[in-house]
This record gives structure tokens, sequence and C-alpha cells, in this order.
């Protein structure tokens, strides 16, 4: 890809950013916080996409990610009394450390193995803060202070979501993404021909636990309380697979189109249908993995919209 | 030069063992610097494992490989690769959902500027007449294509060594004239080490200076073409006893 062409992606991303600064002062703190939310899920789903879309390691346990920077936050600051800004770092640090602790045994797996090791060791944390009552405040969570913070967590998100774009955006277009996509591709392969595929699976799966931590730091914060089987929620995890999915795993405009047209159909559709919008979530998902599996880019790459692969 | 300058690389009673199938049983055998060797035997002899052994694909029972006076036994591909030994394979491993260009670019060296990487990836996709393929993923080439795909892929690194796992399954004519050309080229221009595994005996004979024959895991005879041709244990291995 051209300087140009990456001149006029910036661009394009910083419009995005003028938009959301400048217009939100008219929305409704719903529609604030709704946006904040959407942002958050394409924060997860480009996570997920570094670890599962550019890599090929399918994690179906990322939630934990997730789940640890907002206990992270809410641990710094209602036990130690620490300001919320910091504890977003700090929870974004965690995540990382994190990803280093259990990615030292699961990606030793592949495919299927890996897949249901993130999901066992999601659980397991869910488990283990909900018993240690001492510091996590075990199934009763911990409550925040009640203040009304839906502006400076939208701003929060916006930065976070411009920093994983960017990252993201940073990979998918490197020499660094290019020998991720040669791990997804072929690992045996990838490793004979000069690729440390331990150091890069490693440093994807950082990457990927970094941003869902700061995330989860932020969500908890607007939230302003937090418990275990909430912070560690499958159902977060399948979104963010979901989203990325549909938009086109292993591309870094899929993740974002996925997360914004997903996340608004899974609104509208909870607000119509209260208790049967998991059903039509379902069927629409099941619609697209039959018709559209390679997502929304596989379709404009098929068409001849977008040109095959990252790097030019 | 001396006979041990000679020697690019030096495999000495290398064993691997798949439960009880003896894949290869102690194989030895010294490959001279600069030209172009081949390694073959009947189907199941153990060449691509003796291959995956050298290339640290699979980890030796025992035994030793030798490249520059040390042992790369133990170490993993990556390794290896970065000594300056690179390989194809038997079946292709291109990388069906990326392009020509980012299946070569994903072998260049991190430590190379990515201006002086494309420009080797360029050179690379020129010299296999692939450069009009470059934006195409690699899973809709022809298997020839594929192929050399795969033979330029592995040379983005300038390895000394290129082992080549039966380059010509596959391949028609025209495209195994071509890759047998650039090997040549390879050789000649370049003083590169190449071995080949190859089944296809014009290619051997024709192209190679000196043959290694394996069959049960073991070398059984080592010469030129035309000693080899006439080796009674060689022709026992391949058709059997008179």
């Amino acid at each position: 890809m051209s300087q140009k062409e990456h001149l006029r992606n910036l661009g394009i991303l910083g419009i995005l950013v003028a938009v959301l600064l400048l217009v939100p002062p008219s929305f409704s703190i719903y529609i604030r916080t709704f946006s904040m939310f959407m942002m958050l899920y394409v924060v997860l789903a480009l996570s997920w996409n570094i670890i599962s879309g550019y890599t090929g390691y399918i994690s179906l346990g990322h939630v934990i990610f997730y789940g640890v920077g907002s206990y992270v936050t809410g641990v710094l600051m209602v036990k130690y009394g620490w300001h919320w800004i910091p504890t977003i770092f700090a929870g974004g640090l965690v995540g990382g450390l994190f990803a280093i602790f259990i990615g030292y045994p699961v990606l030793r797996l592949k495919g299927p193995y890996f897949a249901i090791a993130m999901l066992g060791a999601s659980e397991g944390t869910r488990v283990i803060v909900s018993v240690w009552d001492s510091v996590t405040g075990g199934g009763d969570g911990i409550s925040f202070p009640n203040i009304e913070n839906s502006w400076e967590t939208y701003h929060a998100m916006l930065a976070l979501m411009v920093l994983t774009i960017i990252v993201s955006y940073w990979v998918g277009h490197s020499r660094f993404g290019i020998r991720l996509n040669a791990i997804r591709e072929d690992e045996v392969a990838a490793d004979s021909l000069g690729i440390n595929t331990t150091f890069y699976k490693m440093s994807a799966l950082v990457l990927s636990g970094i941003f869902p931590a700061m995330g989860g730091g932020i969500a908890s914060y607007k939230v302003l309380y937090i418990e275990p089987d909430s912070e560690f929620f499958i159902l977060v995890t399948i979104y963010m697979k979901l989203f990325a999915l549909f938009g086109g795993k292993g591309t870094v405009l899929g993740p974002i189109i996925g997360a914004i047209i997903l996340y608004s159909i899974q609104e509208i559709t909870w607000i119509k249908f209260p208790t049967a919008h998991l059903i039509a979530f379902g069927i629409f998902i099941i619609l697209v993995a039959r018709f559209m599996p390679r997502g929304l880019m596989g379709v404009a790459v098929d068409r001849g919209w977008v040109r095959k692969g990252m790097v030019h | 030069m001396n006979e041990t300058n000679e020697i690019a690389l030096q495999i000495k009673g290398l064993k691997k063992y798949f439960g009880g199938i003896k894949a290869v049983d102690g194989c030895s055998f010294d490959l001279p610097k600069g030209k172009i060797s081949g390694l073959i035997g009947p189907n199941g002899s153990g060449k691509t494992t003796t291959f995956n052994l050298m290339t640290g694909v699979l980890g030796a029972d025992s035994g030793e490989v030798i490249y520059k006076g040390e042992n790369l036994v133990g170490l993993r591909p990556y390794q290896v690769f970065n000594r300056g030994i690179s390989r194809t394979f038997q079946i292709t491993r291109v990388y069906h959902e990326m392009t020509v260009f980012e299946n070569m670019l994903s072998a260049s060296s991190m430590s190379v500027p990515e201006r002086v990487a494309r420009e080797q990836a360029e050179e690379l996709m020129e010299f296999v007449t692939l450069t009009k393929l470059r934006g195409e993923y690699g899973g809709n080439l022809s298997y020839g294509q594929q192929k050399l795909l795969e033979f330029a892929r592995a040379l983005m690194t300038d390895p000394d060594v290129i082992l080549l796992d039966e380059p010509a399954a596959g391949v028609n004519r025209t495209l195994l004239k071509n890759l047998l050309d650039h090997i040549h080229e390879l050789q000649e221009k370049q003083g590169k080490t190449i071995l080949i595994v190859e089944h296809d005996m014009n290619v051997i004979m024709n192209h190679c200076e000196k043959i290694f024959v394996m069959d049960y895991g073991v070398k059984i005879a080592e010469g030129p073409p035309e000693e080899i041709q006439n080796n009674e244990e060689v022709i026992e291995a391949y058709f059997g006893h008179k």
C-alpha cells in the first residue's frame, strides 16, 4: 500500500474521530451510552481479530481479558482509591501480563484445543474471582461510587477505539502482520521459513489482551458495578467473534463494520423482541455463516471492490 | 581448496523412529558445497524424513547435522532457516489466503529494511516469472506456479543451502524446465548448494552431480549419476531381488 493510501486512511480515521467528538453533545445519555458500548465492541472485535483473525488461533475465552481489566479498575478504584484513568492503564498492563501467563501453556495447543483451553481459562478465572472474596468481593461484586460519568467514559472509549484501530492497522499492514498471517495459513511452513512462531503468537495474544482489558476497565467504570458472571460472560466472547466474522476476520475494516452493524441490530432486536432477540440474532448469524463465510470484506474482495491481501 | 571446505553439510548417524518404524536409521552423508545433489530412494525410504530432520521440522532421536561447525539437531526450524538453510516441501505449502507478494514478503528477514525486502521479493517474482500474479492469492495459482512460488520464497533470505523436496512433482514440462534453469542459475552464478529429493529420474540423472540413495532409512549408495545407474544395490532397492 502506498504512502498516499495510508494518508488517505488516516484522514478517514481523523474525520471519524472529529464526528464522534463534535456530534455527541446533542445526544441523549442513552445514545451516548449506546455509542460508547458500540465503540467498546469495535475494540473487542479488533482485539479478538489480532489473535484469531490474523494469527488463526480462534479464542473462545477472550472475555477473560475484559473481565480481568474490569476487576483491576474496580479493585484499584474502590479498594485503593486510585483515580479511574491510571486504573485503565493498569488494567491494560495486567491484561498483557495475563496474556503471557495463560499464553505460555495454551499457545502450545492448536485449533479446537486452543479454543477450548481459552474457554476453560476464562471460566477458571471467573470461578477464582467468584471465590476470592477478600480482593474481588466474591459473588457480591464491587460497587463503584455513584456518579454521572457518561461523558468521560465516552471520550475514554473513543480514545481507546482510535488506539486499537491504529494498532490493528499497523499489524494488518506490516511484515509483523504478514508473519501472523503466515502462522494462520501454515504454522509448519512459517516456522521453516524463519518465523519464530512462539514469539509471534505470544506477541499477538498480548496485543489482543491489552485493549479488551482497558475496555473492560472503562466499561466497568461506566456501569459502576461489576460481578463475576457479567464480567466473564461468555456471550461477550461470542459477540466479539461474531462481529469480526461478519465484517471479515483478518482485515482491519471488517471487525469495525461488523461491530457497528451487528451491535446496532442487536440493540434494535433487543428493544423490539426483548425475549426473542437472541433467537433472531442467531438466525441472522446462521444465514451469514451459510452465505457469507468470509464476511462483508470477503464479498467486497470477490466483487473487486477491495484488493486482495493486506500488503501491496 | 581442501576436502573439508568442500562439504556444505554433514549428516552423521541420523536416526528417527516412529514407534516401531525405523524411518531413518543411522543415515550419514556429506553434502558437497556449491553443487546440485540428489537424494533418491523408493517410497518410504526416509528421504523426506531426512529433510525434516535436517531442517528441524522433526527432532532426531540421535545423530548430527553439522553446518559450519555447528550441530543443527535440536534447533527449531526457524533457527535452521536463519542460519542459511532453506527448503521447499513435497506437497506445496504456499499460503493460500495470502497474495503471491505477501507469500514472498513473509519469508524476508526482519533485520532487512522493508524497502529492501520488497525489492528482493519483486526481483525473485521476476526470476520465476510470477510478477503478473503478485496480487493473486497463493491458493488460486496452478500447482506448478505454486511450486515456483515456494521455490522463490525459499530464496528470500539468500540461503547458502537449498533443499528441494520433489520440485518436479505435478509440474508440467515447460514449468519444470523453467524451474531447473533457475536451479542451475543459482548453482552456477551464486554457488548455492542444492539438494533435490525427486522421483523423476530424468531430473536426478541429468541435473545432479552427485546422488545419494536411501533405502529403509539408511544410505545404501552415493556417487555420480552413471555410477548410481549401474549400482546393483540401488537396482535391487528399486526393482527387488533378481
